[in-house]
């Protein structure tokens, strides 16, 4: 059994890479990641953390050395944010294409220049194309655990890809929280050393993936296939880790007091749970609607969706993120959800809501705003097509 | 016959394969087979150069890279996982081009050079971006034609070595393919030292400075015997020229190469003064530390 203490979200994440025994730490500093990158300087200078922090100067470089590392046999972290993360998107290409299983904690925070240093989902929506597996974490706790996992399921040999543990700055990396914090000997037994069964770059046991592939196409098929077979090993390493651990996360998708219930509306990161807070409230008011929390956008749970959407008359998809001129000016996680339910002969009604843009505090009004609006659509068998900018209304608070 | 058995038995030795793909007359093969005999078995390489990777395919040795503007970087990254692993007997070779090392992955090797990482970085300088179509880099010189430069390049070229000498590493030198026993001896030195060690060599570019592929060999050496291509080390801040050849005018390796074929006579002067200026500095600082 393990400890219980109060952590930042930063820390859980430092505490996770500690537990998972990550043996190299390429980084550089960007608010509002920092404090997770000198809390594992702090372990390694006090000796309870055994890596090579290597101190780059600047987020491509983070990467390219995590590249380096990984392919040469060790496990690696690392962690950024908003501008770094953009900064190094040239080397966030090179993990999944080269099937390198990096750990990387992408602290979310708004891009310049309508931004600020408060979070939303852009930064890291904007690597969705990439390969990188994507997880986004409610709390410490969640963060701490889904570190863990990201190793389990990064380096199963069936996926073989990098993995991004997201999470909202401030609200999620700054907030400390009651965090059970596992016993290493546990976390040992259930993740062992890292070993790549198709890397090695020692003299004498040389063995890569790398060069031109004769069929791309067939290259990239690969990787899609490896991006599939996580939605599985992903399910599959949530059972176990709570199995020993006692937490369970649902997999990519949970369903928060859904029973009986036709409309629901579905959140990413820290706002889940204000709007867990809210759907309790409005529940007991007897207002029938429900939660869905997406933990993973990449691979996206398409099956799991389809099957959820069965049950659903309306979903409204909240996103913390714009995608300019996008079709219906629809956020990032709309458009996702769109297709994924396009080819269902009973189509739930969708709607859409853009709040929190830039950090800004995604209040309890708003969240029953959007109840209200997915309720209204539900009785009514009407729903706007339209981007509802929920942040522009005036719900008669004082911000 | 004899020749091609004499070919093969080299090539069964060599930590080079033969039959690469570099243009005829380009350095890069000439270069990895002399400077792998020095470098050893127990080594990896990481990076490119010359013309992204096309002689470092033909390396028997463990090869990585990422792309070539990753230069210094994922050697970090190596040599990292090498210390974690407590293997510290493996030599790192991190090599990359003057368009990386100059232009657009300079700060990686400054940066590398400031963490002082233990690994050898080259420089392969073809004095363009040649795999691209021979376009102008930072470490292009003075008047030379590039397809960016039609007219001749109007600024000077960096000083990456003296820079990197600036960062107080262990070791920097620069090398050329026409003198292999100095390139090795070099080599050699820089494996026997713990830190950061810099190596600069020209690279013979037939396509890119337009000349003979018979001549690579000629050109270069007409580079150092000219001074344009001085042969020095840095040890721990101190300067060492290895060779001091009678200097010949620069006028002959400008019209050794079709790249330099424009310039006038008041520039090829000017490119003689700088020569001389460069020359009777590092002649002033022979023996003497060049850190400032």
């Amino acid at each position: 059994m393990g400890i219980i203490r109060m952590l930042e979200g930063n820390e859980a994440a430092a505490w996770g890479a500690k537990l998972a025994r990550a043996e190299v730490v390429p980084a550089y500093p960007i608010t509002p990641q920092t404090e997770l990158i000198s809390t594992i300087a702090s372990f390694i200078a006090n000796g309870e953390m055994k890596a090579q922090y290597i101190k780059v100067e600047g987020e491509h470089t983070a990467m390219a050395a995590a590249i380096g590392a990984s392919a040469a046999g060790a496990r690696v972290f690392t962690a950024s944010a908003s501008q770094g993360i953009v900064f190094m998107e040239e080397a966030l290409w090179m993990p999944p294409g080269m099937r390198l299983p990096i750990v990387m904690c992408m602290v979310n925070r708004a891009m310049a220049p309508i931004g600020g240093l408060r979070p939303d989902h852009n930064d890291s929506l904007l690597q969705r194309d990439t390969g990188w597996i994507q997880f986004y974490c409610e709390n410490s706790q969640e963060i701490l655990d889904t570190v863990i996992q990201a190793y389990k399921v990064g380096e199963d040999k069936r996926v073989y890809l990098p993995v991004a543990v997201c999470y909202d700055g401030y609200f999620a990396s700054a907030t400390a929280t009651p965090t059970s914090i596992p016993d290493q000997k546990e976390v040992d037994d259930y993740l062992p050393p890292y070993k790549h069964e198709m890397y090695n770059l020692m003299p004498g046991e040389f063995r890569t993936i790398r060069g031109f592939p004769q069929n791309i196409a067939k290259a990239r098929y690969e990787v899609q296939k490896a991006t599939e077979k996580a939605k599985g090993v992903i399910e599959e390493v949530d059972k176990s880790y709570g199995e020993i651990f006692g937490r369970y996360y649902d997999g990519a998708l949970e369903e928060y007091a859904c029973d009986g219930i036709e409309a629901v509306f579905m959140t990413m990161g820290s706002m889940t749970g204000t709007a867990r807070d809210v759907i309790d409230e409005i529940q007991a008011e007897g207002k029938k609607v429900g939660l869905i929390k997406m933990r993973c956008f990449r691979p996206f749970p398409t099956e799991e969706l389809r099957k959820l959407a069965k049950k659903y008359k309306v979903i409204g998809i909240v996103d913390r993120n714009t995608s300019y001129g996008s079709a219906s000016g629809s956020g990032i996680v709309a458009m996702e959800v769109a297709r994924a339910l396009y080819s269902l002969d009973d189509r739930p009604l969708l709607l859409n809501f853009h709040v929190g843009l830039g950090g800004s505090d995604v209040t309890m009004r708003q969240i029953r705003y959007i109840a209200d609006k997915v309720l209204d659509a539900y009785q009514t068998g009407k729903a706007e097509d339209e981007t509802d900018w929920v942040e522009l209304k005036d719900l008669g608070e004082v911000m | 016959m004899e020749v091609n058995k004499l070919f093969d038995e080299y090539y069964e030795k060599s930590l080079f394969q033969g039959g690469s793909t570099c243009c005829p007359g380009c350095g890069g093969p000439m270069f990895w087979r002399m400077a792998l005999e020095a470098i050893g078995s127990n080594s990896i390489i990481y990076g490119d150069g010359p013309c992204a990777g096309c002689a470092i395919r033909n390396i028997k040795l463990p090869t990585f890279g990422i792309h070539f503007s990753f230069a210094a970087d994922g050697a970090t990254g190596i040599v990292a996982a090498l210390n974690a692993k407590g293997r510290n007997d493996v030599t790192v070779i991190s090599a990359a081009g003057d368009g990386a090392t100059g232009d657009i992955s300079f700060g990686k090797i400054s940066a590398a050079a400031e963490r002082n990482e233990n690994m050898i970085q080259i420089c392969i300088d073809n004095e363009a971006y040649m795999n691209t179509g021979i376009q102008k880099s930072g470490l292009t010189p003075y008047g030379a034609w590039t397809t960016t430069t039609p007219q001749g390049k109007e600024a000077p070229k960096k000083r990456i070595p003296m820079i990197i000498a600036q960062h107080r590493v262990p070791y920097v030198a620069t090398i050329s393919v026409a003198y292999p026993r100095d390139l090795k001896a070099k080599i050699t030195k820089a494996k026997s030292i713990s830190g950061f060690k810099y190596l600069h060599t020209v690279m013979p570019c037939p396509t890119g400075w337009r000349f003979d592929p018979a001549k690579s060999v000629e050109v270069v050496r007409l580079g150092v015997e000219t001074w344009a291509w001085p042969l020095y080390e840095v040890e721990n801040g101190v300067l060492r020229l290895t060779l001091k050849p009678k200097q010949r005018p620069i006028e002959d390796y400008l019209k050794a190469q079709a790249r330099f074929r424009h310039l006038n006579k008041e520039q090829i002067d000017y490119v003689q003064q700088e020569v001389n200026n460069e020359r009777q500095r590092l002649l002033d600082f022979d023996g003497k530390s060049v850190i400032t």
